[in-house]
Formats: structure tokens, sequence, C-alpha cells
């Protein structure tokens, strides 16, 4: 069984270990509370249309990174695996900046009217 | 006995085809690659969605037909299946075939209801609010962007329950860990992806 563990750890792609269980349900609680969060700002009344983006934006973003850290083990594993993920991530992030641009569809910058 | 095991960890990687001459796993790599890959993907039906937002000239709006607290739902009920995957791929690290197998279910179940969900809403919106495939650009663009990741969960769920029936018929143990990572790790990207359609597509007004 001790050899079994052994080898399921070296071969899971060289990373120095997991998180424990007690960190995976922490993790859980804090994207609970910020998906309570994100749902619970739509309903309050007043805010401002860019800070409105903006705050679900990044709360959108520490969720994401959150699930990419812990869960996927990212935060623990090879560097190349981090390349092979963040590189297109950011790839895919500058075609919806650049298709956004293309047509002009950007949601927090105001558009020219000629 | 730390000497041996660490011995039996030394030949199994010199033994394992699975082990490139990086020292990684080669299917390991090939996920993260491909995961890589269908990020560029769903960047591209995203922006294509934001592209075309609020130029529709025809059919419902958005915030018309889309029903908050039903995707929210659906949004929990996938950070709920991320947390049981992990639960899943430890007990298995720890030799408990049975609960892994457990957590595995527990998880496919879970995207099986966010497959049904997702099943409601367009049922909704195309009986209840006739907005189409080929109603308008939102109708277009929504859709296919939420439709390829509905594609994906139920992809994902027949692999978890593949999985599932792997681990009833004694075909998995311990040193399948790897296999079951690899499945995690597909089932965590859906649940990114989600994460980032809810927000953009759902909450963003």
């Amino acid at each position: 069984m001790a050899d079994h563990q052994a080898v399921a750890v070296a071969t899971h792609g060289g990373g120095s270990g997991h998180a424990t269980v007690r960190t995976y349900v922490h993790v859980a609680i804090v994207l609970a509370i910020i998906t309570a969060l994100e749902v619970a700002t739509l309903y309050v009344p007043g805010i401002p249309g860019p800070v409105l983006v903006i705050s679900l934006l990044v709360m959108s973003a520490v969720k994401f990174f959150l699930v990419v850290g812990f869960f996927m083990h990212l935060k623990y594993d090879h560097p190349v695996m981090r390349a092979l993920f963040v590189g297109p991530l950011i790839i895919a992030i500058a075609i919806i900046l650049a298709v956004m641009a293309l047509f002009s569809a950007f949601v927090l910058l105001p558009r020219v009217v000629l | 006995m730390a000497d041996h095991a660490a011995a039996a960890v030394v030949a199994h990687a010199a033994h394992d085809p699975n082990i490139g001459s990086t020292g990684l796993d080669n299917r390991k790599v090939g996920m993260w690659a491909f995961l890589g890959s269908d990020c560029m993907f769903f960047g591209s039906l995203i922006g294509t969605y934001l592209a075309y937002k609020g130029k529709s000239i025809s059919g419902p709006l958005p915030h018309q037909v889309f029903d908050i607290p039903l995707t929210s739902y659906s949004a929990a009920l996938l950070l709920a299946s991320s947390l049981t995957m992990v639960l899943g791929l430890s007990a298995l690290q720890e030799s408990r075939v049975k609960k892994a197998a457990m957590w595995l279910f527990v998880t496919a179940m879970l995207g099986l209801h966010f497959v049904l969900n997702q099943v409601y809403e367009f049922t909704t919106f195309v009986l209840h609010h006739d907005l189409k495939l080929s109603t308008s650009l939102f109708g277009s663009s929504f859709f296919v962007l939420t439709g390829f990741h509905g594609a994906h969960v139920t992809g994902g769920v027949i692999w978890l329950l593949i999985l599932v029936m792997l681990a009833m018929r004694g075909k998995l143990d311990a040193r399948d860990y790897t296999k079951v990572e690899i499945a995690g790790l597909y089932w965590h990207f859906v649940d990114i992806v989600w994460i980032a359609i809810f927000t953009v597509i759902y909450l963003i007004p």
C-alpha cells in the first residue's frame, strides 16, 4: 500500500505535494461565499455600472485562480504544467479583448459616437 | 523502509512508459496542453458573445430571459462537484477505493444535475421566450457558447461514470491515481469555464 502511494505520488507529474482535505474544504467554503457575494451584488441598488462590473470580474478571477491553484493543484505542480496552461490563458484573454476592440464592444469604456 | 519505497518509485518511473524524458507524465502534460487549447476555444466564444452583446435587432434580450437564481444554483452545483472530485482523488491516494468511487459518483450526479438544469433553461428559452439559435445574434452566440460548455460537462459525466464502473469492478486502485487526476483536471476546467461564463454572460448587466 505504501508503495502504491509512493508510485502514485511519483507519477503525478513532478509536483511537490497536494493540499490537504481540510484545505480543500476551506477553499470550497471561500468559493461558496464569493459566489453568494457575486449574486447579492446584483441586487444592491445604486452601485455604479463600472464599479459593479469591476467587482464582479475581480470576484470571478479570485474564484478562477482558487480552483486552478488548489483543486487543479497547479500551485504545487511542475512549472511546465503551469506554462502549458497560463500561456494559452493569456492568449485567450488577448483574443477576447481583441475581438471586443474590433467590434467596439467594451463594456467599461464609452463608445465613440461619430 | 523509506529506502525500499524510494527504490520502488525510481524503478517504477524507469519502467513506466508514461514518464517522458522530462520526468513528467506524458498523459498529464497532454491534458494540460489540451486544456490550454480549450481555453483559447472558449475565449473565442466568450469574445464573440461580448462583441455581439447589445447588437441584436430582434428577439428577447438577455435580461428578459435569464433566470439568475437557477443559474446561481447551477454554479453552486459545479463548485460543489469540484470539491467532491478532489475528495475522491484524495481517497484514492489513500487506497480507499470504495470511498473514492462514492465521491466520483456524487461528482457525476452533480454534473448530471447541472446538465438537466441547462436542458430546462434551453427548453424554457425556446418554448416560452421563442429564443432559438437562429433568432438573433444573442440567441446564436449564447446557445453556441453555453451549448459547447454543456457538451463538455456531459462528456465529463460519462468519463466519471466509466471511472466509477472500473472502481466497482476492482479495476481501479491507487496505482491509477494519474488516470483519475487527469479526469479531475478536465472536470475542474469545466468548472472554471462556468465561473467565467456565469459572471461575464449572466451577472454583468
